[in-house]
């Protein structure tokens, strides 16, 4: 009899004999020709995929809570459905697009990992923002985080951002051991007292274990989420033009004329949340705004990465808070719809990278390329104290 | 942002809002544009622009044809299809 643990899949990776909705009305049913790679790998591999879990509309949201389908509350706040899967006993696999899975995780008492971009294949995915959306790995432990990904990672010429099998297989061992890890001035503001406990918790333990930990000036977080803010929704607003009600997905009873079909099919399928990240990054690609908005974007990215460059010269990882409250309630979504555009201030410098981040206990890592088993050793300091 | 240019970009991407929506899109773009003055603190005029963030090449395969799916399959999840074809209002008069 198998030891393996199931898998349970966020509903933005495409499997061929259940449905993939991506959370949105538009792909209610919706029936993929073929498995995500990441899933033909697992079964493969010999995991039993148990089923699918609800994610939050096109997985741009804070934790799931945007679901066309709904969205589970617990004591007044919202759950992520993959991640209750996990903590019934299976791990989770999805797609990282703005963070949802990190906050979720690292609220959760569970682990996650986003790997380096380009070490897990994305084919077979939900597409929203292709340049930093990444399939990542929910556990209860580092050691479920880090077999899956043994799985996942691996080079697939079916997807043309995958890195050659040599890259892949790096993030598949811990290649040494963190002896100084960062906490990034800026990011720490605005989270509340928890979260700042937290991150005290983790350095406290860090320390404990020889590992040096300093805080470093450095205005990363403050440019991240607006950049990959933009970016995101740039991306997002191409992706999502090829649903029109017309090949596949929901189709409006309400038209006479094709104009109108496109309209009302659109209109009425997409939630609101995403109708704004598509109104923004159409913005933000319009003649008028292209050089001031996107091209911008993509050269404060480079600025970003350069930045992490210089911090990893003299540090193994960053720790950071993964969000700024422990959990989100239905009033903090009433009193701006628009949180998930500010809250990823955490998890946009990981994003807007691709370096690979690891979330757990309210915090995350975020190391250099290819870093992801010693991220995952790290973690295995606070399990250690924890168990 | 104005009402008219957020009704132009409806129009691009096939949304139409209420009112109540068009004034809460506003708000949002009036924050996005904040956003957009935090990113200008930054001189980037000579920095490089950065696509891709990860050392990749265009993937250049051999021509083998290939089959992988059928009409029918394909038109599986069509909301109408007939005869093969995708079914939609009429364009031309």
């Amino acid at each position: 009899m198998s030891t393996k643990k199931t898998i349970v899949l966020d509903d933005m990776i495409l499997t061929k004999t259940m449905p993939t909705t991506a959370g949105s009305r538009m792909l209610e049913g919706y029936m993929s020709l073929f498995d995500a790679e990441a899933v033909t790998s697992l079964t493969e591999a010999g995991y039993e995929i148990l089923g699918k879990a609800k994610c939050g509309e096109f997985a741009i949201d804070l934790v799931g809570e945007s679901c066309y389908f709904g969205c589970e509350l617990q004591d007044g706040h919202f759950v992520n459905d993959l991640c209750e899967k996990v903590k019934a006993g299976s791990i989770g696999v999805g797609l990282d697009v703005n963070g949802s899975i990190r906050r979720a995780s690292a609220q959760a008492g569970l682990i996650s990992i986003k790997p380096t971009y380009g070490t897990a294949s994305r084919f077979g995915t939900v597409e929203v923002a292709c340049s930093g959306e990444t399939v990542s790995v929910v556990g209860s432990t580092a050691d479920d985080c880090a077999e899956v990904l043994s799985v996942i990672a691996h080079h697939d010429t079916k997807d043309g951002t995958s890195l050659s099998s040599d890259l892949c297989d790096k993030v598949k061992v811990c290649a040494k051991k963190a002896k100084k890890v960062a906490i990034l001035s800026s990011s720490l503001d605005g989270v509340d007292d928890e979260v700042r406990a937290k991150i005290d918790t983790f350095k406290a333990i860090l320390e404990k274990n020889g590992v040096e930990v300093c805080v470093v000036d450095s205005d990363i977080f403050k440019f991240a989420r607006p950049a990959w803010n933009i970016l995101m929704c740039s991306e997002l607003c191409n992706n999502v033009s090829r649903f029109d009600g017309v090949k596949y997905g929901y189709r409006s009873s309400n038209f006479t004329t094709i104009d109108e079909l496109y309209t009302n099919s659109r209109t009425e399928a997409f939630g609101e949340l995403l109708k704004s990240a598509i109104l923004f990054g159409s913005d933000n690609l319009s003649t008028d705004n292209y050089d001031r908005a996107y091209d911008k974007a993509l050269r404060v990215r480079r600025v970003i990465v350069e930045a992490f460059d210089r911090i990893f010269e003299d540090f193994d990882a960053v720790l950071c808070p993964a969000c700024s409250k422990m959990a989100y309630t239905p009033e903090d979504i009433k009193n701006n719809k628009h949180l998930c555009f500010e809250e990823n201030a955490y998890t946009a410098p990981a994003s807007i990278t691709g370096l690979p981040s690891v979330a757990l206990a309210g915090v995350t890592l975020i190391g250099p390329a290819f870093s992801d088993g010693m991220l995952l050793d790290i973690a295995r300091m606070y399990e250690e104290v924890c168990k | 942002m104005d009402y008219k240019e957020l009704r132009l970009l409806e129009m691009l991407n096939q949304l139409s809002l209420s009112d109540a929506q068009k004034s809460e899109m506003l708000e949002f773009f009036e924050k996005r544009e904040s956003d957009l003055a935090i990113l200008n603190e930054l001189d980037t005029e000579s920095v490089e622009r950065m696509v891709h963030v990860m050392p990749i090449s265009t993937v250049v395969r051999e021509d083998i044809a290939s089959q992988p799916f059928d009409r029918d399959e394909l038109q599986r999840g069509a909301p109408n299809a007939e005869l093969g074809y995708w079914c939609v209002p009429r364009v031309v008069d």
